[in-house]
């Protein structure tokens, strides 16, 4: 049976990370693995609800949301965290509390990502409405050693998801797809076998 | 949820599960009185590959650049290649419910090699080449397979043109009572929500019995010790369903299809002896004898066509800028092609009758044509006639008497029956088509068709 791991998104409000978490999430199901997508927009509803934006409320919603990618990864469920986790100190706890953990840094530029701005929150951010926010009031501390790098302004989804479980696959994470086919042998026996039965 | 079990019999044929044996196939027959029985039409061309696959993912074969067991893989000559599930880029029926935490267990559905990872289990089909490669996921599924076939697993028969047809008979029966008992041994082990197996058997044994079992095969001799076979076979194959409906519990339901059908053979057309008295295909010397055609032999510089063999025919045209030493100039390409339809439509017999060929056009009868189709698709008396490829045969016609393929081919029609979708009855009417089919197995599931689809739900 595949052994769980966490895959951690991590990146600026709306560089993409639950899109990506989304499309790998579904080719990971394709693939047979379990799979839970740990959203920080939904954990903040339920998990995390009534945690604000302070240093020490976003420090207590990412050591949560490790915690249960680690309880998850333990019994071989791929757990995919989608939060921006914005300190590295906390990221990396994580990492060393769940030891198989992918770091995905969703890169993005300030320019792509007011322009995008799927939630109305950079313009409200950049009014002074809302205090305490991630790349305009708030720090961010980018990864220094993330195992895959998206730029999601220079890159379409579904390219870097196409990346992302190709990295996995390389670490030896997730199962490649069988893609080897026919040896040039093995062709011709089916070729032959074709022939007598009268497809050829 | 409720479990869906999906029993696939290459080339069942309906003029004999639906009409002539149905009230001798009692499991059939009960599922057809719960919900529904139709024809099921096939793809251009109604064959094994592409037809599994598009059955599968409701794609046509031009969407999905398959459009046979070879595909033409570059404009180059000699590039023709065979398929694997590597090219198969449209997502399955088991794909999208896996992506819908639902687990499959697929046994044998062809262009499955090499298998690939699923929520469940998947047996590849026979275009595996041995059992030395992996062709299950997991992989030590396959180790387990010959016990619980309780014999040996079989990929499938062996020794085709055998001319021991007790022999074959035997192969035959032998397939195919492993293959049900190795799939309900899987279906009984684990809770699956969705099961499919497609077994070859009435395949192999209508191309290897067809002149014995019909009475209108021009070679049929009244009284032949092989003249039941068929409806002896179509007897077990009930039987089989009905041991699988048992063990998929109750509360199941079930499905049986084809990909299409049979029909008697007359003969076949030599394509390339035909194209050659048409002055179409140049040959460098002409052989003294029957062999197959290859690249090397041609003269292209006076060539404008050449053609494959098969139950259906392919014809790739010479086109300058495109295939190496191109001689047809695009700009006359579409009047070449026209010229090839008149006439091959007029393609007579020995006796100087029109057998009635069809000839399709990829972009018109394909809603994409992707990778490189063929430039004509060709049935020869609409299929009751297959296409040789062979050169140096002195005719146009070959009519073999010897054992072998020879005797049936596909028929555009195969077989649906459910026991659900009773009230669609008014759009089942008499026939439906191979791309309703992953639609209608989705909704049963509750999942939304995807938009690539081309087929509907009957439900």
């Amino acid at each position: 049976m595949a052994k769980g791991f966490t895959l951690w998104f991590t990146g600026l409000s709306g560089a993409g990370k639950s899109t990506l978490a989304g499309l790998v999430k579904d080719a990971l199901l394709e693939r047979g693995m379990k799979v839970e997508v740990l959203d920080g927009d939904v954990v903040r509803q339920n998990l995390s609800k009534g945690l604000g934006f302070s240093k020490e409320d976003r420090d207590t919603n990412i050591r949560r949301i490790g915690f249960v990618c680690h309880l998850l990864t333990r019994n071989d469920v791929v757990a995919i965290a989608a939060a921006i986790s914005p300190y590295k100190v906390i990221r990396d706890e994580n990492r060393a509390l769940i030891g198989r953990f992918v770091e995905v840094y969703c890169q993005c530029d300030i320019g792509t990502l007011t322009a995008r701005d799927p939630k109305g929150l950079y313009e409200k951010a950049l009014r002074g409405e809302i205090a305490n926010f991630t790349g305009v009031s708030d720090p961010y501390e980018p990864p220094a050693n993330a195992e895959v790098i998206v730029d999601t302004a220079k890159e379409d989804p579904a390219a870097s998801a196409q990346r992302i479980l190709r990295t996995l696959e390389e670490m030896g994470y997730i199962p490649s797809g069988g893609e080897r086919g026919y040896s040039d042998e093995e062709e011709e026996t089916i070729k032959q076998r074709l022939r007598e039965l009268g497809y050829i | 949820m409720r479990r869906l079990v999906v029993i696939g019999l290459d080339c069942l044929t309906p003029q004999w599960a639906l009409d002539a044996w149905r009230s001798e196939m009692p499991n059939l027959q009960a599922l057809a009185e719960r919900g529904v029985a139709a024809r099921l039409r096939s793809t251009i061309p109604p064959i094994t590959i592409p037809a599994w696959t598009a059955m599968m993912t409701s794609h046509d074969p031009g969407m999905l650049g398959i459009y046979g067991f070879r595909n033409r893989s570059s404009y180059e000559y000699d590039a023709l290649r065979v398929v694997n599930s590597n090219d198969v880029r449209a997502r399955t029926v088991w794909n999208h419910l896996s992506r819908h935490r639902l687990k499959s267990l697929v046994m044998g559905v062809p262009q499955t090699y090499p298998p690939k990872p699923l929520n469940g289990i998947m047996v590849s089909d026979f275009t595996t080449p041995n059992k030395e490669v992996v062709f299950t996921y997991p992989p030590g599924v396959q180790g387990l397979l010959d016990q619980i076939a309780g014999g040996e697993y079989v990929i499938d028969v062996k020794d085709f043109r055998s001319e021991d047809k007790d022999a074959l008979l035997q192969g035959v029966q032998q397939m195919t009572t492993a293959r049900f008992r190795a799939f309900r041994a899987l279906l009984k082990a684990d809770d699956y929500d969705f099961a499919m197996v497609v077994e070859m058997g009435p395949d192999r044994l209508h191309h290897g019995f067809w002149r014995f079992c019909d009475p209108t095969h021009r070679l049929y001799e009244p009284g032949n010790r092989y003249r039941d076979v068929a409806h002896n076979y179509y007897l077990t194959l009930d039987e089989e369903i009905g041991r699988t409906v048992e063990a998929a519990g109750d509360g199941a339901s079930i499905m049986v299809v084809s990909d299409h059908g049979a029909q008697a053979m007359e003969g076949a057309i030599c394509v390339n002896e035909w194209l050659q008295q048409q002055g179409y295909l140049k040959l460098k010397e002409q052989p003294s004898a029957p062999k197959p055609l290859t690249a090397d032999m041609i003269d292209w510089s006076q060539t404008k066509a050449w053609g494959e063999g098969g139950y259906y025919a392919r014809l790739f045209l010479n086109v300058a800028g495109r295939e190496p030493l191109g001689t047809i100039q695009p700009g006359t390409y579409e009047a070449v092609r026209d010229a090839l339809v008149t006439e091959l439509s007029a393609i007579q017999d020995e006796q100087g009758r029109c057998i009635g060929t069809r000839v399709f056009r990829p972009e018109e009868v394909y809603r994409k044509v992707n990778g490189i189709p063929p430039d004509l698709i060709v049935y020869f008396g609409d299929l009751r006639w297959r296409s040789a490829g062979s050169v140096g045969v002195g005719s146009i016609h070959q009519r073999e008497n010897d054992t072998g393929p020879d005797d049936a081919n596909h028929a555009p029609d195969g077989v649906f029956v459910w026991d659900q979708g009773a009230n669609s009855g008014v759009r089942i009417s008499e026939q439906c088509s191979i791309y309703d089919v992953a639609p209608t197995i989705l909704r049963f599931f509750g999942i939304d068709v995807p938009e690539e689809m081309i087929g509907e739900s009957i439900l």
